[in-house]
């Protein structure tokens, strides 16, 4: 009796082990097999509260790979996308991703990981030696050790002090923080409290809004009477939109000035906010940070051309895709989908374990390389030979030790139509003047 | 096709197994809904983790927790286990007697949503919304932990545990304390009365199936190295409703199907749905839901047992004895010229108050050994009112009752049952899911298999008693005739044949006195008759009877003295013959 | 002092919203003896009618008016198709709210899959804002302040003068012997349904009003709001949700303002359990 039901599970196993050809493990990584597809896999969450994210990645996925497989592909394969929903929750997305590697044959490369799963999903994908690009901003990445993790978008602490950098530059003396209570946005907080101290700006109120929460009139009337001269949040989904309603509300029918993170950039959140307190309304006193985005010059224009191209194509993307051109997961998704194309030609292989050492040499570039601003261009100079360095969208990269690659910071704002733009940016050293 | 997802699903099977378990442990076999289960999982994933982890000034500091004590294995999955079962003693007071079932089980619920708040809202405890990563998985120093042999190493840990936890389990279940769960189960009111302390059985359930949930949550964090309150929603309790609804409820191979059939399968078998589609992301994640909603509806509907229905434990009887040699008693001592027999039961002043309505009024009565008095009364009189009041089912608003001797006013019914004091029920209160022989058997006191240490040290221990049990029972079911029925389902008899086991279930608890609620009601008057005889013949060997019935002729065939209540009072007492001369007895009758 | 009187003003908007809910529910469980947990998902689903009809291009009051209907119909037919079923087979009550878990996943999940899971907002101007006594309300929450005043008034008149509600009431205390009494006690149900469905459509859509924006799972906590209100007030007590929802609707709001935000529903769910453990029949029920 005992030994039937731990004896049936080990038949099981074993009976579907049989089926599985040599699993040592990461057997993903070898070369694929010529002239077949290779996927990229958009590991997000496409349910759950965060259901957004997940398909505005494979927008971005779309728009590389068609002008990757437009320009000749990579080493005789063409590149398809795949979504792989993690549906918002750690214990969720760790099958999610077993399952993508036992049933993705070719698998090339992984984008996505979102804060929402990478503590769970980004060991699993390192220990399989597959490279991936991730959108997280969390800190255990600043200072452990993954080789097959490579980050473009700045992490949380930054932002902060890119906040607090904003703050400064729009001469505000008081400010009240808004962050909400999930993993994505409290990471902020302690940060900015420390940046605000330093900058010698007052923080007038510290409010932590309850994501679950529907209404946050309390919370707005706080702030309200507080009178900072601008509020400072990240507060993802309904949350921010319904507070900045009921500010406007409490306030007499004026919005006070908000600065937001780089989560801000993004159409649902544009069309929210416009939504909530009128499109002129919100664009009119709005800034938030993001990593320097080009807006013109080569780079832009093959990007531009790339992802505008998939406008209505994309399975769940709805929204203007103008709005992705300046968006962190536009931006630097489609970045690191080049620099792994790039650096597969370079290194003849498809297997990150050989490759992923030259996304770093085409990232940072070695002496003397030319610089490239689309895959086509770097493909082509690589065919004749030469070294390059890949210049994007999101500019210049810079990896540390930990494949962090944070940029300069710029200044974004709204117009009342939704389009992005640039009005400033942000220097390291005045950021390294706000850290603790 | 690699192996690691197939160790990723062995390893869930092995997780939601043994929290399925857990809770069929509670819900299937003891009866209590616990809707906040969840949170016995989730405690024992942060205790696992707050173990495991250094301090949280390691890794950069990202993090901030409490403990970090940076404990080997298998410290972490001993300490999950423990903080699971210790979390349950708080919920105990939502278990408790007192509060309707429906309603526990939403106090439970709103448990579960109102810590997942907190750990949230409250950062330095553990880590907020973000929860903890970077947990160190077990022995990781020693091994490898992204191999092959080391991940099917943790896979054969799990898949042991679940069964150990399922042998456990089973060993708890298949004892004279499972029997008593299963009777808790069935109707908590009459195991009240039979003296067995739910509050202790509840507690005993909540502790032990939530150590095992603890323990659940421990495997759980150490496969995935990560916690966040995302995790474990009050969503996620409902998942484990639905497998174990489905997989069969009371059947602990059923709870195992049930884990492999819906968290496990049911959520996976989605995955394989191709993505390349032009369905909104969101479609099939919420048909998923919908889908789980329809399969609770259709399975309690059609299939309320589930897929592996609760097994009938079927008694062999040892020997069958013949009738006549069963209904030899034992000669009585028949006391002629001796003074009036002991009161056993006195009431005095009883008074019951509800709503402002009287429903008993002043009563004082006293009930000498060796009678069977009756006590009758018109509709709306009070007598079972009263009935209630003297077992401990209902408390009184003011009055005392002594029983032999000792004052017993403010003791729950369980222990005045404990004391000797029986009562049955006006309406069917066999304990249906059981067999005959289990109903007979359940109201044994003193068996050493009734307690959980009992049931956990095994057959050994406890077997004597229940053979002895097991021989009483059918001496008794011999007297009734009615010995062929012994393994049949209580729930599936005659309404005369319940009554009966309803008595005969009354007599295995070894009363000294007898409180009889309408008895023969709706029974055939030749089996009323039988039933009269046998409480004359008991009362002939020394036991007290107090009954409450309708008809009058059986109070003039077999009970002295009887007591006549009217407006919840007693109005007069003594023969059915010195009553019937009774005026305002005669008045109570044709105006109640 | 002044957050003081401007989170009293906000909590007498959310004690309206959660007067009109609370009411509803506490009638339905009061007569029917089901705890129909899938009264949020019914809300939720009101709420989405309304919206689906401002689309459309009408006034968010007609679509009020659409979902006060829809929702009526449908817990009428909810109660006929399952919960009375289950019912009659004897069901024991446990099982009712499992039931119940049952229907709310494939009511909410059911809207979640037609509307998507994202935000949505109804297209309507919240009107002025007026300030008066520290309290800052708007139009539109001075409107639903007034709605929530009318359904109690309304309840109230029901309950006591009418043929109706003394029927109800009746069949509340004691179902059997209402009927031995001669009042029809299935018409009554089935009406009770009506009304609280109805009830519950018109509390989904002033909880959307009320909210910024909302998606198919914005009812799943504030269904513990109206738990803790009915139970407060004592379950099947009207004039007990009543008081409930006002203590609970202000003891939020005053919270939020006083200790932390994020912890505003604690005190809502602590005094839920605390009533469950001390007095379950609540603050106006007869003590059993």
């Amino acid at each position: 009796m005992k030994l039937a039901t731990a004896g049936l599970a080990l038949v099981l196993a074993l009976g579907l082990t049989a089926c599985a050809s040599s699993s040592s493990s990461g057997t993903s990584g070898s070369s694929a097999p010529s002239g077949s597809t290779l996927t990229i896999a958009d590991v997000a969450p496409f349910s759950g509260p965060d259901a957004a994210l997940g398909p505005t990645y494979l927008a971005t996925c779309y728009g590389a790979t068609t002008a990757i497989n437009s320009a000749g592909g990579v080493l005789g394969h063409k590149l398809a996308c795949k979504s792989v929903d993690t549906r918002g929750d750690p214990a969720d997305a760790v099958p999610a991703v077993n399952q993508m590697f036992a049933t993705t044959s070719s698998l090339a490369l992984v984008i996505g990981c979102t804060s929402d799963e990478a503590a769970s999903v980004v060991p699993i994908i390192n220990s399989h030696k597959m490279a991936m690009f991730c959108m997280t901003g969390q800190s255990e990445f600043d200072h452990v050790h993954f080789p097959y993790f490579y980050r473009l978008v700045p992490p949380d602490l930054e932002e902060s002090y890119a906040m607090v950098a904003i703050a400064q530059e729009l001469h505000y003396k008081r400010i009240a923080l808004a962050f909400g209570n999930d993993i994505g946005s409290q990471t902020f907080i302690q940060p900015a409290i420390g940046a605000l101290k330093k900058a010698g700006i007052t923080l007038t109120t510290n409010q932590t809004l309850d994501l679950s929460a529907t209404t946050f009139r309390t919370e707005a009337e706080a702030i309200i009477q507080s009178h900072p001269d601008a509020i400072m949040t990240e507060a993802l989904g309904s949350t921010d939109p319904t507070l900045f309603s009921e500010i406007k509300q409490l306030n007499g029918g004026k919005m006070i000035p908000i600065i937001g993170t780089s989560a801000a950039i993004s159409p649902p959140f544009f069309k929210a906010a416009a939504a909530a307190v009128g499109a002129s309304a919100f664009a009119a006193d709005f800034h938030a940070d993001n990593l320097v985005v080009e807006s013109s010059g080569p780079a832009y224009r093959a990007f531009s051309k790339a992802l505008l191209a998939e406008q209505g194509k994309v399975p769940g993307a709805t929204g203007n895709f103008t709005t992705y051109l300046s968006a962190p997961g536009g931006v630097h998704l489609y970045d690191g989908i080049n620099l792994a194309a790039l650096a597969m030609i370079m290194s003849k292989s498809t297997s990150p374990a050989v490759y992923g050492p030259d996304i770093i040499k085409i990232g940072d570039g070695v002496p003397g390389a030319t610089v490239v601003y689309s895959f086509a261009q770097g493909a082509a100079a690589l065919k004749a030979g030469k070294a390059i360095r890949y210049e994007g969208p999101g500019g210049p990269t810079s990896f540390d030790s930990y494949h962090d690659s944070t940029g300069i910071f710029q200044v974004d704002t709204y117009s009342s139509s939704g389009a992005v733009n640039v009005v400033g940016s942000l220097t390291a050293t005045q950021l390294r003047a706000l850290s603790g | 096709m690699n192996s690691y997802y197939v160790i990723n699903l062995l390893i869930y099977a092995a997780v939601d197994g043994m929290a399925c378990l857990g809770l069929s442990q509670q819900f299937g076999v003891g009866g209590v809904t616990n809707f906040g289960f969840i949170i016995f999982q989730a405690a024992g994933g942060y205790t696992a983790a707050i173990l495991a982890l250094p301090p949280d000034s390691a890794n950069g500091g990202f993090q901030s927790y409490i403990g970090g004590w940076n404990l080997p294995f298998p410290v972490p999955w001993i300490g999950a286990a423990v903080a699971g079962g210790l979390i349950a003693l708080p919920f105990t007071f939502l278990v408790g007697r007192r509060l309707r079932g429906d309603f526990a089980a939403v106090g439970l619920l709103v448990t579960a949503v109102l810590l997942n708040l907190l750990a949230t809202n409250f950062v330095p405890a553990f880590n907020g919304d973000a929860g903890l990563s970077l947990i160190p998985q077990p022995l990781q120093a020693e091994f490898i932990p992204q191999s092959s042999g080391y991940q099917w190493g943790f896979t054969v840990t799990a898949l042991v545990l679940c069964a150990a936890v399922y042998l456990l389990l089973r060993r708890v279940t298949e004892s004279p304390y499972g029997r008593t769960l299963r009777a808790m189960r069935d109707n908590d009111t009459v195991a009240d009365s039979l003296g067995k302390n739910l509050l202790s059985l509840r507690t005993g359930m909540l502790v032990l199936g939530g150590a095992i949930a603890g323990l659940s949550g421990g495997v759980l964090v150490s496969y995935i190295t990560t916690w966040s309150p995302a995790a474990w929603g009050y969503a996620e309790t409902v998942v484990l409703f639905a497998a174990v609804i489905i997989g069969g409820t009371g059947n602990h191979r059923g709870a195992l199907l049930g884990a492999v059939l819906v968290p496990v399968g049911f959520e996976e078998v989605t995955r394989f749905i191709p993505t390349s589609n032009n369905l909104p992301p969101n479609l099939i994640p919420s048909l998923e839901w919908v889908a789980i909603g329809l399969l609770i509806l259709v399975f309690l509907w059609f299939r309320p047992q589930g897929v592996l229905p609760e097994r009938k434990r079927v008694i062999a009887l040892p020997g069958y004895q013949s009738p006549t040699a069963a209904s030899e008693r034992p000669p009585v001592a028949v006391s002629t010229g001796q003074a009036k027999p002991p009161v056993v039961l006195e009431a005095t002043g009883l008074v019951r108050e509800f709503g402002g309505v009287r429903a008993v009024d002043g009563v004082s009565l006293a009930v000498r050994q060796g009678t069977l008095t009756g006590l009758i009364g018109p509709n709306g009189a009070g007598k079972s009112t009263l009935l209630a009041i003297l077992a401990g089912t209902l408390p009184a608003s003011s009055g005392t009752v002594v029983y032999r001797g000792q004052d017993i006013t403010a003791s729950p019914a369980f222990r005045r049952a404990r004391l000797g004091l029986v009562r049955t029920f006006q309406l069917a209160s066999e304990f249906k899911r059981l067999t005959v022989m289990e109903n007979l058997l359940s109201a044994v006191p003193g068996n050493r298999g009734d307690s959980l240490r009992g049931a956990l040290a095994g057959k050994r221990y406890w077997k004597a008693d229940e053979t002895a049990a097991i021989a009483r029972a059918q001496a008794i079911l011999a007297r009734f005739g009615l010995e062929s029925l012994a393994n049949d389902y209580a729930g599936d008899l005659s309404g005369g044949q319940r009554r009966l086991v309803e008595i005969m279930r009354a007599l295995m608890a070894e009363p000294g006195m007898l409180l009889l609620d309408e008895p023969m009601a709706g029974v055939h008057p030749h089996l009323a008759r039988r039933i009269g005889n046998e409480l004359v013949a008991l009362c002939r060997e020394g036991m007290t009877i107090l009954m409450v019935e309708h008809e009058l002729a059986i109070m003039d065939e077999f009970c002295d003295p009887v007591a006549v209540m009217a407006d919840g009072r007693v109005l007069a007492e003594g023969t059915m013959a010195d009553l019937r001369r009774r005026s305002e007895v005669v008045e109570a009758y044709l105006a109640g | 002092m002044a957050l003081f009187a401007s989170s009293v003003g906000f909590g007498l908007v959310t004690a309206s919203v959660l007067a009109v809910a609370a009411v509803g529910f506490t009638l339905q469980f009061g007569v029917t003896d089901v705890l129909n947990l899938a009264y949020g998902a019914i809300m939720i689903a009101g709420a989405f009618v309304a919206y689906v009809v401002n689309q459309a291009g009408l006034s968010v009051w007609v679509g009020l008016l659409a979902a006060i209907a829809v929702c009526s119909l449908g817990s009428v037919l909810v109660n006929a198709g399952v919960y009375a079923p289950f019912q009659r087979r004897g069901t024991s009550a446990i099982t009712m709210v499992i039931v119940s878990l049952g229907m709310t996943l494939i009511i909410e999940f059911g809207v979640e899959a037609v509307a998507g899971g994202t935000s949505v907002s109804y297209a309507m101007s919240q009107g002025t804002t007026f300030h008066a006594a520290g309290l800052i309300l708007t139009t539109v929450q001075l409107v639903i302040i007034g709605v929530s005043l009318a359904v109690m008034a309304g309840v109230h008149t029901l309950l006591r003068y009418t043929k109706l509600g003394k029927a109800m009431r009746a069949t509340a205390a004691n179902k059997t012997l209402a009927r031995n009494c001669g009042i029809r006690t299935g018409r009554v149900m089935t009406v009770t349904w009506a009304i609280t469905g109805a009830l519950c459509g018109l509390a989904g859509v002033v909880f959307a009003m009320d909210s910024g924006s909302f998606n198919p799972t914005s009812t799943d906590i504030f269904l513990v709001l109206i738990l803790a209100a009915v139970f407060l007030g004592g379950p099947g007590q009207a004039y007990g949700a009543m008081l409930g929802a006002a203590v609970i609707g202000i003891a939020t709001e005053v919270s939020a303002a006083f200790i932390a935000p994020d912890y505003k529903y604690v005190v809502a769910f602590v005094a839920l359990l605390v009533m469950l453990g001390l007095r379950p029949t609540g603050l106006l029920g007869r003590p059993a």
